[in-house]
């Protein structure tokens, strides 16, 4: 569970303070799919940024599963970051000088996992997404709905809890659109938590919640009540 | 994968600006490790030249330099031959051996060689007794010879005498002593005739290899050197063996009065000039060192701030991905010290080739690898590397992982 409390995240500048985001209270449960939609510049990435771990709230806290993740110390919420959470990049974050394979990976190597078992996972992860022939190619040669299934293997191989993700088909054709959503829907059935920041109506349809950030401010939220979409947990 | 896999996969993908980034470390560490290979061995050699040289005070022509003597070149001028004589009729105490030289240039079979004309002791000391002199040997009455350098006729009898005492018992105006590389020149052997200015000369012995200029040259009589070069009554230096140190110090101001238009050297002199030439070359080498490494090191340093301003979303990635700050500070530092282990090995290799090579062409030494000095310079340019890497890596430790969010 994520819990969001009196959080307020402002920024000085010229003498001014500028509020990007603030809220007086968010529950998200374990084995929801939320959607966080927007215009540009409302607060979405900072709020993403803080569910995260990465962006240390002006006033509040951030509670994953009952721990005020700022309260820890930077090396501890990395290791919560390692264990709990995986996130999805507009622009796939691969790293460019590591084959597809070593992309997949590098959170196994944070968790001090053999080499082996590092290989074992994140190739059946790749097998499982279609990417059997393109293991050993780095992201400049693969297509672009390939890379984004690369990020979404790495997202996937530490079995996070939480998946947090920031406009995930932004940058993608409406064939790769629909696999990366097909990929959500199995995580949410799975029971993880999803939170994805999109512009796209068509992905926030997919969610079972919604909430609404102008200037900022969280000023809408609607549960959609989609039983085939909920997990066997919720529902 | 590990840290270690990843820094390797990331100095694979760009070679180039690898090699770019180490090159002024990697050249520091090849010109420190040149120059100390060559100033040790010129170090060992002077040593090793001095200790060979026996004679402890050297009387040379007024205006000739040591590179003269060492080199044998006759341009530093000449002494009449007399002088010998008047070194003995002075009665100086302390002396002990007094050995003129004469060196000529001449050809042999197109192979450039130098003759060295030295007059054996049998004749030396037949000169001093037709003087009447009883310096010889006259160790108690100065009071200060504890320690004698007077060899016995016995020792000087072999041509080897003129390398370990830079005498010989008797030496035939028809007979030569030849230095190592000469004679693998000449492909001669003792017993063998030899034609020297046109006459011919009986190899009396090969002496053995030494390393020094006496490998390079051919010893005869002194007065037939003289008489084949018409070089008259002369020669280049006077090599004298004073009883001790106190004797040599004391027979300096004596010998100088004595010859007042010739230079006189103490071995001491030698030491302290060949000493201080090397501890200027030494202190050289720091110096060059300190300019390479703070200009290799700040090179470095702004190389790998780049990298890090290159690479944020890459931080913010890993960072995200479950990295930890010092995981990120472990990828540049380890980075680093790649970088400074490779250019500090491949500078040190390349510096002990160039003494290899240099070392004899240049200053006239054989030079051979230091594993000490090597080690060091490839320790010291690792060290260089890291502290040059350290405050990048710390900024890139401490960068907002929110960062991956961003288009960068």
């Amino acid at each position: 569970m994520i819990q969001l409390e009196t959080i307020a995240k402002q920024y000085s500048g010229r003498g001014q303070k500028l509020t990007a985001f603030r809220c007086e209270a968010l529950t998200i449960e374990d084995g929801e799919y939320v959607a966080i939609v927007g215009p540009s510049g409302s607060g979405k990435t900072t709020l993403l940024s803080m569910l995260g771990g990465m962006l240390s709230p002006s006033t509040g806290r951030v509670l994953v599963d009952d721990v005020s993740l700022y309260d820890q110390s930077v090396a501890a919420r990395s290791a919560i970051r390692g264990q709990k959470m995986g996130f999805v990049f507009q622009s796939f974050n691969l790293i460019p000088y590591l084959s597809a394979l070593q992309n997949v990976q590098v959170p196994l190597s944070f968790a001090k996992l053999s080499a082996e078992v590092q290989q074992q996972r994140a190739t059946e992860l790749l097998v499982d997404l279609g990417l059997s022939e393109r293991l050993h190619h780095r992201p400049a040669e693969l297509s672009v709905g390939q890379q984004q299934r690369v990020a979404l293997a790495r997202t996937l191989v530490n079995d996070p809890q939480i998946i947090l993700a920031d406009e995930p088909t932004g940058n993608l054709d409406p064939t790769s659109k629909e696999v990366v959503l097909k990929i959500f829907d199995e995580c949410h059935q799975q029971g993880r938590t999803l939170v994805v920041v999109t512009h796209d109506p068509s992905v926030a349809e997919r969610a079972t919640r919604r909430l609404t950030l102008v200037d900022g401010n969280l000023v809408d939220s609607d549960e959609i009540e989609t039983s085939t979409l909920r997990p066997a947990s919720a529902a | 994968m590990n840290l270690r896999s990843i820094i390797w996969q990331e100095l694979k993908s760009r070679p180039s600006a690898v090699i770019f980034n180490s090159l002024t470390i990697l050249l520091g560490v090849a010109a420190l490790v040149a120059i100390r290979h060559v100033t040790v061995h010129s170090e060992k050699e002077v040593s090793k030249q001095l200790s060979n040289l026996g004679a402890n005070i050297l009387v040379l022509p007024k205006d000739a330099t040591l590179q003269n003597y060492y080199a044998a070149d006759q341009n530093g001028g000449s002494l009449p031959e007399e002088h010998v004589a008047e070194i003995y009729l002075a009665g100086l105490s302390g002396v002990e051996q007094v050995s003129p030289r004469l060196n000529v240039a001449t050809q042999v079979d197109e192979h450039a060689i130098t003759v060295t004309g030295i007059l054996p002791q049998s004749e030396v000391e037949a000169l001093a007794s037709w003087q009447a002199t009883t310096m010889f040997m006259n160790t108690t009455d100065t009071g200060c010879c504890q320690r004698t350098n007077v060899v016995s006729a016995q020792q000087l009898a072999s041509p080897q005498a003129l390398i370990e005492h830079r005498a010989i018992q008797e030496l035939d105006k028809n007979a030569i002593v030849v230095g190592a590389d000469i004679a693998a020149k000449l492909g001669c052997k003792a017993a063998d005739r030899v034609e020297l200015f046109g006459e011919k000369f009986t190899v009396l012995g090969i002496l053995p290899t030494t390393g020094t200029v006496d490998d390079g040259r051919v010893f005869a009589h002194l007065h037939e050197v003289q008489r084949l070069s018409e070089s008259g009554a002369t020669c280049n230096a006077i090599e004298i063996v004073g009883c001790c140190e106190d004797a040599a110090g004391s027979l300096v101001p004596q010998l100088q009065e004595l010859l007042p238009n010739a230079k006189i050297v103490t071995i001491s002199q030698v030491v302290q000039t060949q000493v201080g030439v090397n501890q200027l070359m030494a202190k050289t080498s720091w110096i060059v060192l300190a300019v390479m490494m703070v200009v290799g090191g700040a090179g470095l340093a702004g190389a790998i701030s780049s990298n890090v301003q290159e690479r944020r979303r890459e931080i913010g990635t890993l960072m995200a991905l479950g990295a930890t700050p010092r995981y990120i500070q472990q990828l540049f530092l380890g980075k680093a010290l790649l970088l400074g282990l490779a250019a500090g090995a491949i500078g040190c290799l390349l510096g002990v080739s160039a003494a290899l090579i240099v070392g004899p062409a240049w200053a006239g030494v054989s030079v051979t690898p230091l594993v000490g000095t090597s080690l060091l310079a490839v320790l010291l340019a690792t060290f260089v590397a890291l502290v040059a890497a350290w405050w990048p890596a710390r900024r890139a430790a401490q960068l907002d992982p929110c960062i991956c969010f961003r288009e960068v």
